[in-house]
């Protein structure tokens, strides 16, 4: 592992160095499934309602949902980038990078200003990632992803590495289920990454106890096309329509009204039961 | 003498008539071709002078000027050969050439006379600018025998062509075919039957067979894109008599029919390459341009796999054709304008690699690489597709019970009831509708309006997608002999959409 460089040594823009507070590093896939996504952003506004100042490194997918929810909870968060602190990357986060200035957060870099994107700056990036974390969570990784490079680094430097477990079926957990085979605290709300660290349980409310429920109740979904919808690995018109044995057409008007009414996303061919967002908590 | 012999050169799918006159004179033995032959046409005089020596026949030793008229139209190709040889025979020797005749055909060195293309677009050209009597080489009869009230002569050799117009030994003409008589072919797709599964796929199939509208079908190698794309043709009713010989014409350029089958009543289909060239696909070639891909598809199906493998520009130059039914080329010689009604077929993986939203393998391309990639198929061409839907691979070990399909048969009655609908009302097949015409024929329960609206409020729809999804709407009503289109019709017509996979 390359040694992580100094914080004093980091470039920043914004509030640097950051207030006080325990910080909580979230990464995961740059191409998570819906549920990561739900996951980061779920994980990230509660950490942040709890006083965590959520680290993450501006990229795709959980990334971006890690920031998102940072700030939907209210909270500072950090971006700690690949690229010269004067290059968002990708550019399509400008605005995030913005709203992360905003919301009283840092965009970091060890690299010199004027670094444009290269392969081998992320993996120095992740490293400083950890250093500058006091825990780790890792959302969806799939076998040698980069998240996984924050979470040895973490290991190296005795911090604390936690990680979020899903379906046996998707690629994108076995990266995290074998953090937690190797030991890796499970996580399956923030009160959890808020026990490892000894902080802030009271701040908490108990719903963070139960496991998150569905918040949709359908007017006139009683035949349950919902039942058999994952919120993590797809499932297509046709296997809908031969397990409860109605015309394709049917159900693929069925399934664009659930979509309509928030309840249903699609993905590739297939459908996926939609996450309620962070943001539409009451 | 003088002897003057009808002919015709083609401009597309059309005719153009010329008349071939031969003077032999007192002079120097010497041959002059005059009136804008191409060097094509040139080269004629080489083949004319050894046909007809070796026919038998006498060649004038003397001054001999052969003119093409009207002299400032240029002219190609070799059909012009058995009229210079016939009008030279007649100049030397007199005889007369009967009224409204015309010759077509190309020679051989031994008076042989072999196949020219576009005999039918000839003869149905010829016939209605007046003509009455057409030679043909004896491998095309066929072709212009599909013309009612042409007398056709089918020629084999030079020798034969000069006895009969001598008033030697007659041939015989060749007798009308009534095409609609010909028994429809048989069906040679493979068959809906065949494709277990793939319920979402089929049903889009019979949509686009129903509505006539294109379809975009996304999903991994091995998911049966192919498959299900070479099942359209069979789905479809069987050509009318007026489209089989738009399709026979187009073939007949391109010297593309069966000798002894000129009509075919299957629909085409078509599959180029993905490295297909623009004047491969929309029609190409120096002085008049021939037919592309789109007008042999005309009628039928053009399918093209790998869409984004396609060059940027040679699928730009599907729009006109897409939105018009024709394409209009202009090259050299002059413009010509080519039938180019298909439904349009496209598949696509759904990124480089092809597994994106695979259950189960990992897509190991780049969100870049995936955006660059889909970007390519966005845009203007998509736009204009009404049916967007995505394939999954069904894995081979359960692909044996997977459910097997209705056969194509049941689905072609509906798709034929449909159209017949459609036809009925409008007079066109649905995807062929404007907006304008959609308010009128196309009436939407006061519930179903609200969802299409509700739909294109949250999700934002554009107003070419919205009319796209009122026609589908519209198809789905009339497979269901439905006169209203309902609530259960729009919503199944904006599942046909692609989301995050070319969008």
């Amino acid at each position: 592992m390359t040694s992580p460089p100094e914080i004093s040594a980091l470039n920043a823009r914004g509030r640097w160095p950051p207030p006080d507070g325990p910080r909580v590093a979230i990464v995961g896939s740059r191409r998570p499934s819906p549920y990561g996504e739900a996951v980061a952003e779920q994980l990230a506004a509660d950490l942040a309602r709890a006083g965590v100042i959520v680290i993450s490194g501006l990229a795709l997918g959980c990334d971006a949902a890690a920031h998102r929810g940072a700030l939907l909870g209210g909270g500072v968060t950090i971006a700690v980038m690949g690229t010269g602190v004067d290059i968002v990357y990708p550019a399509a986060h400008f605005r995030l990078a913005e709203e992360i200035l905003g919301a009283g957060g840092a965009l970091v870099s060890q690299f010199p200003n004027g670094t444009s994107p290269r392969r081998h700056n992320f993996p120095a990036r992740n490293v400083t990632m950890a250093a500058l974390s006091d825990a780790v969570v890792v959302v969806e990784a799939v076998q040698g992803s980069g998240a996984l490079i924050t979470a040895e680094a973490a290991l190296e430097l005795h911090k604390e590495v936690m990680a979020v477990p899903g379906s046996i079926f998707s690629p994108l957990s076995v990266g995290t289920h074998a953090l937690i085979r190797d030991g890796a605290g499970l996580v399956q709300n923030a009160r959890d990454v808020l026990g490892a660290l000894g902080v802030g349980r009271e701040v908490l409310d108990d719903p963070l106890k139960a496991p998150r429920r569905l918040g949709f109740e359908l007017p006139g979904e009683r035949d349950g096309i919902l039942i058999h919808l994952s919120d993590v690995l797809t499932v297509s018109a046709a296997e809908l329509a031969r397990k409860l044995h109605l015309p394709i057409s049917e159900v693929l008007g069925r399934l664009t009204s659930l979509e309509l009414d928030g309840a249903v996303r699609r993905h590739g061919a297939g459908y996926l039961r939609a996450l309620r967002r962070a943001k539409e908590r009451a | 003498m003088l002897a003057t012999v009808d002919s015709c050169v083609l401009a597309g799918l059309e005719a153009r008539r010329v008349e071939v006159q031969a003077d032999s004179a007192n002079g120097e033995t010497k041959f002059f071709l005059v009136g804008l032959a191409a060097t094509s046409v040139k080269e004629a005089r080489e083949r004319v002078r050894s046909a007809i020596k070796n026919s038998g026949l006498a060649f004038p030793g003397k001054r001999l000027t052969v003119n093409l008229a009207p002299a400032e139209m240029r002219k190609t190709g070799s059909g012009l050969d058995l009229a210079m040889a016939v009008a030279i025979s007649l100049a030397e020797s007199g005889g007369r050439v009967l009224e409204r005749s015309a010759f077509l055909g190309e020679l051989a060195l031994d008076g042989a006379i072999r196949h020219v293309d576009g005999v039918l677009v000839a003869a149905r050209c010829l016939k209605k600018i007046g003509y009455q009597r057409l030679f043909v080489p004896a491998i095309d009869a066929d072709e212009a025998a599909l013309v009612n009230g042409l007398e056709v002569i089918p020629c084999g050799h030079l020798a034969e062509v000069v006895a009969h117009l001598r008033g030697g030994p007659q041939i015989a003409p060749k007798p009308f075919t009534d095409a609609t008589l010909e028994s429809t072919g048989s069906d040679v797709e493979p068959d809906l039957a065949e494709v277990h599964g793939q319920e979402e796929a089929r049903r889009a199939i019979e949509v686009a067979a129903a509505g006539g509208h294109h379809l975009l079908l996304s999903g991994p190698p091995g998911a049966g894109k192919t498959m299900l794309a070479r099942c359209l043709p069979g789905i479809l009713p069987p050509l009318e008599l007026s489209e089989a010989f738009d399709v026979a014409q187009v073939r007949s350029l391109l010297g593309d029919l069966l000798p002894g089958r000129p009509i075919d009543w299957t629909r085409p289909f078509r599959a180029p390459h993905h490295g297909i060239s623009m004047a491969g696909l929309i029609g190409g070639g120096s002085g008049y341009a021939l037919p592309g891909e789109i007008s042999r598809a005309n009628h039928g199906v053009l399918f093209l796999d790998e869409l984004a493998e396609f060059q940027a520009n040679v699928l730009q130059a599907l729009r006109q054709p897409l939105e018009t039914g024709r394409v209009t080329i202009t090259r050299s010689g002059g413009s010509v304008t080519y039938p180019a009604l298909f439904t349009l077929v496209a598949a696509t993986n759904p990124c480089p690699c092809g597994w994106l939203g695979d259950p189960f393998r990992t897509c190991r391309c780049t969100p870049a690489l995936i955006d660059a990639y889909q970007r390519r198929l966005s845009g203007p061409l998509l736009d204009r597709i009404d049916l967007q839907v995505g394939v999954r691979r069904v894995p081979l070990a359960e692909l044996a019970s997977e459910p097997r399909g209705e056969p194509s048969a049941a689905i072609r009655e509906r798709v034929l009831a449909a159209r017949t609908r459609q036809l009925a009302r409008q007079g066109c097949l649905n995807a062929q509708l404007r907006p304008s015409r959609l308010r009128t024929l196309a009436a939407l329960e006061p519930g179903s309006r609200h969802t299409l609206e509700r739909w294109s409020e949250r999700k934002g729809l554009t107003a070419r997608g919205f009319h796209r999804a009122w026609r589908v709407a519209r198809t789905a009503a009339d497979l269901e002999g439905a006169e209203l289109i309902a609530d259960r019709h729009v919503l199944e017509a904006l599942g046909y959409r692609l989301h995050d996979v070319a969008a």
